[in-house]
This record gives C-alpha cells, structure tokens and sequence, in this order.
C-alpha cells in the first residue's frame, strides 16, 4: 500500500491578470521513503503540499491516502501560537488529534527528549529563536506520530546549525518509524539525502528519482562553461552535438552533460573558464531549470 | 474523532491568551465605560427622567454592558484573521478535529470573557439605585452570553470570508453600530417614534436587551408576550452559530 498517491491533480488560482495553473496534471505516488520536491519559487511545491494537507482543494485530480495516524505538517513558518508555552501547544496539538492526555505527556517527553527543547518546555513560544520555534514545530507535527510528515521549506530561516539539528531529529524519528516523509526546499544539498527526488517546475512534475539516478543521468562528468560572449553559444552547442554531448545555458552560463577530461581543453567559442566535475543535484537541478520543461522531460542525453 | 476535547482544548487556549493580553480586557471594558459616562454627563440633564423605574443613568448601564460584549466579541472574532496570519488556523484546520470544533471553542471562550466584562459594567445597577436578585443577575450573564454568542458567530462567519483585519473591523462597525444604536441601549424604545420602534423591533439586539433589562428588575419591551425576548436572543445566538459553522465548513484555499 503506498502511503499517498494523486492523480492528475490541477488547481488554477483565479487572478485578474488571467488564471495561474499552480499544478498542471501532476500524478505521482509516495511510499514510505524520504521524497524532496524541488523547483524555483511558483513550481507548484507548495500548492502540492496543501492539496496533500486538505488545505488546498483541487479542481480536477484525485488523492487517494494510505497512511495511518495521520498527516504531520510543518509549513514555511511555525504555526504554533506565541503567547502559549511549548507544552501548552503541544497539549493543543494532541488535543486537536484526540489523543489522550497519557498520551500527549508519553509523546510531548519522547520528542522535547530528541529534539533537546526539554528546558525550553515552559517557555512561552515568542521567547524563543527561529531554530527552537521550529523545533517546537516539528514536535507539534509529530506529536500523533503522523504516518506522512511534510514539510514544507523547514530551513528556510535558518543557520546551519539549526539546520542541521532540525533534520538530525527528522532522521532520528524516521529510524524508529515507516513514517513517510515529504519535503519541499530549494536547497539541493538538503534534498541529496532524501530517498527521491522530484523535480518541478510551472506546476509539473519534470523529473523523478533517486538523487544517484538523477546525477547519473547527466554522465560521469558535466562542463560548467562560462563564455565571454552569449552569442558563442551556437558555436559550442554544436560542438557538444559533434561530441555527443548535450548543453544547456542561461546567459554566458554553459553546462555541458557527459562529458569527460579530453573534452575540457578543446571548448570553443573562447570561455573565460571551462571546469570539469563529477555532476551534482545542483546540475541536475540547473540542467532542467535552464532546459525547460518541454526539452528536459525527457533528461539530458 | 472527539470535536468536543478539540473545542475544549482550542477554548482554553482563547482564555490563556486573554490572561497574558490584559490590554484587550481593559480596552473592552474601558471604551464603554468612558462612552457611558460621557452621554449620560451629556444628555441626562437634557433629556431628564425617563418614564421608566430607572433614571438614564441606570437605564443605560445594560446598554453600556451589551456594548462592551459587542467590543469583547469583535476582539475574540477578529482573532480568527490573526491565527490565519499567524500559521495557527492552518494547524487546526489540518488536524482531523472537524471545524465546528473551532467555532464552538471561540465561541465558547470568546463568550465567556465577554460575559465577565458586561458583568464588570452591570456591577454599577446596585450603586444607581437597581437591587439586583440572584436569579437577576443569572439572567443577565445569560442575555450577555447571549449577546456574545451571536455576535462571535457572526465575526467568525465574516472573518472566515475577510482576509484583512482593518476590513473586518470596517464591516463589523457598519452593522453592529447601527444595531446596538437602534437597539433601545441609548433611549427607550417604549417612547420611540413608530418607525424607530418598527427598526428597533427588527433589531435582535432590542429583544437581547429587553431580555436583560426585565432579568435585573428593569422595564423590557412593552406590549409583548412574556418570554419573547429571550426565544428571539436564543434563536438569533443559534442561527449566528450555525452560520459561522456553515460558513466556516466550506472549502476555502485562503488559509
């Protein structure tokens, strides 16, 4: 049983200036693995994750749920209410779940334990920093031990430290549970450790799979160009299609696909620098940002 | 799923925050009271005695306490766009705890600050000459709870549909000044010109404040049937509930 699937989900936001599709016939399917949506702002992240929390209702398209105890949600900003304390919310939020009170107090000192806020716990919320307010978030969303946990852009704010902590946390709690987890975020590096990778784009789906395969995609190594002049781009595409490579650019930026240390010192069109790497999510990220979503369904070559 | 332990939970957190904002009581409570003692110092010497048992001075204090509830209710509907801008709105609405839930927790706390502060305001009646009874003041707790009800039912109706505070606010003065003014709170309505009396007599709010007035020993409409009053401020705290749970149950994507 798969924890959460949809099918040809669309929502169009009315706007004076025309109708924005915010998801264009995005299906796909989450089982109990760590999923990173990935995309620029306006991709569609966002509205996917309110459809999935109930708070967005589509106009077409179907979600079916499989998961149990639930759906945890951590959004953009904390949704806890300042005023009251840690423990405060956090009773609210077993209460809004219709937990037990045993069982609010056995969960509230299992997660203050793991997400190390146990001093904070009679804290009023405004007293807190960003990173703790999130922990307390995140405490909030896993309290009823959700069967599927968004999140959505969780970091977003944050220092690297927090950061850090915040999905020590996340990876501590999975590792004692099928929870399945799905986070939105434009970090690359973040969604390298996910399970899988999904990739949007103006509200559709542009690619899907596991962080590795994805890299894989792109060959062994990438070309990252940076030409003196935009109009050399021909030139140089047409030398990747002689080499059997692919390229994309926005502007003087060039990243070239599989291809591999003869190909470096030979690139035409007088760069100002040629790198040869091992590619990375951000390639790939780059690659399908820069190819449209017309050209790169498909991936590169 | 339990909706009560929800609205129970979500009500407890309604009086947590008015224990940790006491600015929001005292404003509730001070606004009136200020009101009060300016058209009474005003207007009384003026208009005199009234023909009632009371002078203007006593006979306003229900109305002065109604218009503190309206104050405290705009305050406890309004904190609906707060917890939408706020994050927390979308927290409750994701939980399974179904959204009567949440009206009935706003509601019910809301209700009962409210309640507490008209009471603050009717404490005056016995130093205006007004002896209250037990079973008076019983029943003014229940016509101000009344009152509160309602008119939370109906903020919370609107603030699901406005998204800005400051439109709130404008919609809410525009209907409920007229009301409480039309409602019999400044002036007896008994002596009001027939087409006053008409509005006045279409307005819930008069029936709210009869209810109240014949409860602490004062005259209540005249020439109607006994307990009129208190089946039209029932149906009237009801219907605005259940408009506030229709309202609120529907789809929305503004959260």
């Amino acid at each position: 049983m798969r924890c959460v699937e949809v099918d040809q989900l669309r929502v169009v936001y009315p706007n004076k200036d025309g109708d924005r599709v915010a998801l264009d016939r995005v299906s796909l399917s989450i089982g109990h693995e760590s999923v990173a949506l990935l995309g620029p702002n306006g991709a569609g992240k966002s509205t996917l994750m309110g459809v999935l929390s109930g708070t967005v209702f589509p106009d077409e398209g179907t979600v079916h749920r499989g998961y149990e105890n639930g759906l945890g949600i951590v959004f953009q900003t904390p949704a806890l209410d300042e005023l009251l304390t840690v423990r405060e919310n956090l009773r609210l939020a077993g209460d809004l779940h219709g937990m037990s009170k045993d069982s609010i107090n056995g969960s509230t000192q299992a997660l203050i334990e793991t997400l190390g806020i146990v001093d904070r716990i009679d804290q009023q919320v405004r007293r807190l920093s960003g990173g703790l307010k999130r922990c307390v978030d995140l405490a909030r969303a896993l309290l009823p031990s959700p069967g599927l946990l968004l999140l959505d852009e969780p970091t977003t704010g944050l220092d690297v430290e927090a950061r850090a902590s915040l999905w020590s946390a996340i990876d501590s709690i999975r590792s004692k549970s099928s929870m399945a987890v799905l986070f939105a975020t434009h970090l690359t590096e973040e969604a390298s450790k996910a399970d899988r990778v999904i990739l949007m784009s103006d509200g559709k789906v542009v690619v899907d799979g596991s962080p590795s395969e994805l890299i894989d995609a792109l060959g062994e190594r990438v070309l990252r160009v940076q030409l003196r002049d935009e109009g050399k781009y021909d030139t140089l595409e047409s030398w990747c299609k002689e080499i059997g490579c692919s390229s994309v650019h926005r502007g003087t930026d060039v990243l070239i696909s599989h291809a591999d240390a003869q190909h470096a010192p030979q690139v035409p069109g007088d760069p100002i620098s040629v790198t040869l790497a091992a590619p990375t999510l951000e390639d790939v990220y780059l690659w399908h940002a820069r190819a449209g979503i017309a050209e790169s369904i498909g991936g590169p070559a | 799923m339990n909706g009560f332990q929800a609205a129970i939970g979500l009500g407890k957190r309604e009086l947590i925050r008015q224990v940790r904002q006491p600015s929001r009581i005292i404003a509730s409570v001070l606004t009136p009271m200020l009101i009060w003692i300016f058209i009474v110092g005003g207007f009384s010497s003026a208009i005199g005695q009234d023909n009632t048992d009371a002078n203007l001075t006593a006979y306003m204090i229900p109305g002065v306490a109604s218009l503190t509830v309206m104050f405290a209710s705009i305050f406890a509907s309004i904190s609906l766009i707060q917890d939408r801008h706020d994050g927390f709105l979308r927290a409750a609405l994701i939980s399974p705890a179904p959204r009567w839930s949440i009206v009935v927790g706003k509601v019910g706390a809301g209700a009962l600050v409210a309640m507490v502060q008209g009471l603050v305001v009717l404490a005056a009646l016995p130093f205006l000459g007004v002896q209250l009874s037990v079973v008076g003041v019983l029943g003014a707790c229940a016509g101000l709870a009344l009152i509160s009800i309602a008119l939370i039912g109906l903020g919370l109706g609107l603030a699901w549909i406005v998204d800005s505070s400051q439109g709130f606010h404008g919609i809410m003065n525009a209907v409920l000044m007229p009301m409480w003014l039309t409602s019999g709170a400044v002036f007896p309505i008994n002596d009001a010109a027939g087409w006053l009396r008409v509005i006045a007599l279409c307005n819930p709010l008069t029936w709210a404040h009869g209810a109240i007035r014949s409860s602490v020993g004062m005259v209540g409409i005249e020439g109607m049937p006994t307990g009129l009053d208190w089946l039209i401020t029932f149906a009237f705290a009801g219907a605005c509930v259940v408009l506030a749970i229709a309202v609120m149950g529907r789809a929305s994507r503004r959260v």
